[in-house]
């Protein structure tokens, strides 16, 4: 393959073109043929050693990666930290040195602190793969959503996508937001105005505080999970008073002239942020993304890699 | 010890040589002859190669780690950043360890200054331990020397305090420093509130948590018909209320720090810590209209806002890094590069003369008899300040390697000279 990503690291959506989101895109196309076959594993990773540094409790990212590395044949390493002993960041730099001695070539980093991808690329020669930078980007999460509405529209140019819940604490909706962008659909964001960054809109997003109004505008849904852990002081009274009066339900679905999609990149709080009828309806996709994320993965891992080998060889 | 200054031109508008090139004649730290042309014979000569002489830079609001962070910087380490910067003296914040709080840590910073070529004036704590709580003996510390007072890097939360602190010092002409800052509403932000920090994950720290405070200040200053020193301003909006301020005609005079009138929050993009300060830099509309403040007089003055930080502190994933840059060494070129356009009369303004007034300082003559208190500088010259020369202890800047316009060619105070040409 003669086409490269245009960057050695995956620490954003931000930093893509449209172009890279597309050769990801199409990648993993083959690879999600390719894990559907009886035989799931190609060697394409096969001299790579790839450690997965989670700073930051994770269970379907960390698996989705692992078996990802795992089918295209990598050596996988596991880390992971408390949150405790990161919270001063000695961790990190310590644990770049023990990368470099360790003779990793990638690294797939979940970490509490924005920018914490960045800092280590500044330090180490790995590819870094970002899985989640406390509230800044989740880059991978936001192309095995943009993947799986892609399957679901074709093209995402023009398509209306709604993103519901808290916005200011969430990684995943800015990734989204980029994402989306790039690719040419519309975004708004609907909750309570104390879960929306102010400046949101100069981002090119839509704002609004009506869900049933939200969901009447939109192609496709993206639900996020409430976090209460995320929030030092209360941003919202009680998730009960936020599951009556921003929680999506069936009926509010079945009101709707056109059928949506609804997604959610887990896991779910049923019964807060969507009830479970909603959830396991016919309008969700989210065993599907869940499905893709690991076919997404093994593009980016694949893709990185190939710029790797193309790299040394030069 | 004698010295002979050539070819100065001189920036002392009280003066009868100003907008004039002279030599300069010092002898044991005291001006002795001033003429147009010397030719005499002197145990040192400096040639200024027509470079402008002005009164002694002063800074306020230096971080000096003496006592309990001398691993950041040490009185000498600072001398020598302070004196390579312009300034033959510097106002220490009181946020050490202990805190300068009361006679003892006050006569401490004092006898550092003692035939050093810098002078330390300390800046006592308005309530013990820089906590916020209890009123600290503001007496006794002015007494002991202390020029003025703030609990610097700890803003004072407390309405109730900031008001008893004002109306303490009154019957002394006193002035009260404060940093401007609501801290409950900028808890946990990272930098300026907007576009940017949106688009980075970051919490933003809002112009109005700046803004408020300065408008309670006001009030507060105006309530007690006291002296207040907003320090480090960096809002459009803050701007506007001391312009207001001063038209009503109360004591209330601001300042900025060189790094926000020469830089952005855009700088932060690439979660570079070392543009991580405090205050935040903020907008370019906020920028612009810091420079405007200065020009007209609503600023008063321009600080380094010198913040020495070790690695340990410093290099850090963005959101566990402190905040603050050092600014001893770059402060006159930042200024003089957004400022040139206005000449060095308005330079020496707000590095020098400015600060001299908020704290009482005698302002340098140029004639005989007069203490030698001198920095010379050129507005035009280019320099790049090397990471390995960089004379402070610490090497938080995002500076280093940087061409930068402007440069200090020297200081002298009373018997002692610093020159790098």
């Amino acid at each position: 393959m003669t086409e490269q990503l245009s960057t050695k690291h995956l620490l954003g959506i931000k930093y893509l073109t449209e172009e890279d989101i597309q050769l990801i895109f199409e990648t993993a196309d083959e690879f999600k043929e390719v894990i559907n076959r009886p035989i799931k594993k190609v060697p394409s990773l096969r001299d790579i050693t790839v450690a997965n540094m989670f700073f930051e409790n994770s269970t379907r990212t960390r698996i989705s990666f692992e078996l990802a590395e795992k089918r295209l044949s990598a050596d996988v390493v596991n880390f992971s930290a408390s949150a405790s002993s990161v919270s001063k960041g000695e961790t990190l730099l310590d644990t770049v040195n023990n990368v470099l001695s360790m003779k990793v070539d990638m690294v797939v980093m979940r970490h509490p602190a924005p920018g914490a991808p960045q800092f280590l690329a500044r330090h180490i020669g790995a590819n870094i793969i970002n899985a989640g930078d406390g509230t800044h980007e989740h880059p991978t999460q936001a192309l095995l959503d943009a993947f799986s509405l892609r399957e679901k529209f074709g093209d995402l140019a023009g398509k209306k996508v709604a993103i519901f819940g808290d916005i200011t604490h969430s990684r995943v909706a800015l990734s989204n937001i980029y994402c989306l962008r790039k690719l040419g659909a519309e975004v708004r964001v609907c909750g309570p105005p104390t879960l929306i960054p102010k400046y949101l809109p100069e981002l090119g997003v839509g704002v609004e505080h009506d869900v049933r109004k939200a969901l009447r505008w939109c192609d496709a849904a993206n639900v996020l999970r409430i976090q209460l852990e995320r929030q030092d002081v209360r941003n919202f009274p009680s998730l009960r008073e936020y599951s009556q009066y921003f929680g999506i339900n069936k009926a509010m679905l079945d009101s709707l002239d056109q059928e949506i999609v609804v997604m959610h990149p887990g896991p779910i709080n049923r019964g807060v942020e969507l009830t479970s009828d909603v959830a396991d309806s016919e309008h969700s996709i989210i065993l599907q993304q869940v499905e893709n994320g690991v076919a997404v993965r093994m593009a980016v891992l694949y893709l990185l890699a190939a710029r790797r080998t193309a790299s040394t060889s030069a | 010890m004698q010295l002979l200054i050539k070819n100065a031109r001189i920036v002392l508008p009280s003066s009868k040589w100003h907008g004039q090139q002279v030599d300069i004649l010092i002898e044991n730290g005291t001006v002795t002859l001033v003429e147009p042309t010397l030719d005499i014979p002197s145990e040192n000569t400096f040639d200024a190669g027509g470079a402008f002489l002005s009164a002694g830079f002063v800074d306020v609001g230096t971080t000096v780690g003496d006592p309990g962070f001398e691993h950041r910087e040490d009185f000498e380490s600072v001398t020598a950043a302070a004196a390579a910067g312009g300034y033959t003296a510097i106002a220490c914040l009181p946020n050490t360890s202990p805190a300068l709080h009361s006679k003892p840590e006050i006569k401490y910073v004092r006898n550092q200054a003692r035939n050093n070529l810098v002078d330390f004036l300390p800046i006592g704590a308005v309530s013990v331990d820089c906590a916020g709580k209890d009123i600290a003996e503001l007496y006794d510390m002015r007494a002991a020397g202390a020029v003025a007072f703030s609990d610097g890097k700890n803003q004072i939360q407390s309405s109730a305090l900031m008001l008893r602190a004002l109306l303490y010092v009154q019957p002394f002409n006193g002035v009260i420093i404060n940093q401007p800052l609501d801290a409950n509403m900028a808890r946990g932000g990272q930098m300026h509130e907007g576009k940017i920090s949106t688009s980075m994950g970051l919490r933003g720290i809002p112009a109005l948590a700046e803004e408020l405070m300065v408008q309670r200040d006001i009030y507060l200053a105006e309530y007690s018909n006291s002296r207040l020193h907003l320090l480090n301003i960096s809002c459009k909006r803050s701007v506007e209320l001391v312009r207001r301020a001063k038209a009503a005609g109360l004591g209330v005079t601001a300042s900025v720090p060189a790094m926000n009138l020469a830089c952005t929050d855009r700088e932060l993009e690439r979660f570079d810590v070392n543009y991580k300060v405090m205050p935040p830099l903020r907008s370019e509309e906020d920028r612009k209209a810091l420079k405007e403040g200065l020009l007209d007089g609503t600023i008063d003055f321009i600080t380094s806002n010198h913040t020495p930080l070790d690695p340990e502190a410093k290099d850090l994933e963005f959101p566990f890094a402190e905040f603050g840059a050092i600014g001893l060494e770059t402060a006159f070129s930042l200024a003089s590069q957004n400022l040139h356009a206005a000449g060095p009369d308005l330079l020496v303004e707000k590095l020098s003369l400015a600060p001299r007034r908020l704290l009482g300082l005698p302002l340098p003559e140029l004639e005989a008899g007069a203490e030698a208190d001198f920095t010379i500088f050129s507005p035009s010259e280019n320099r790049t300040l090397q990471r390995n020369s960089i004379r402070s202890k610490s090497k938080n800047t995002p500076f280093a390697g940087q061409p930068l316009k402007g440069k200090i060619f020297g200081v002298v105070r009373r018997n002692k000279f610093y020159f790098d040409r």
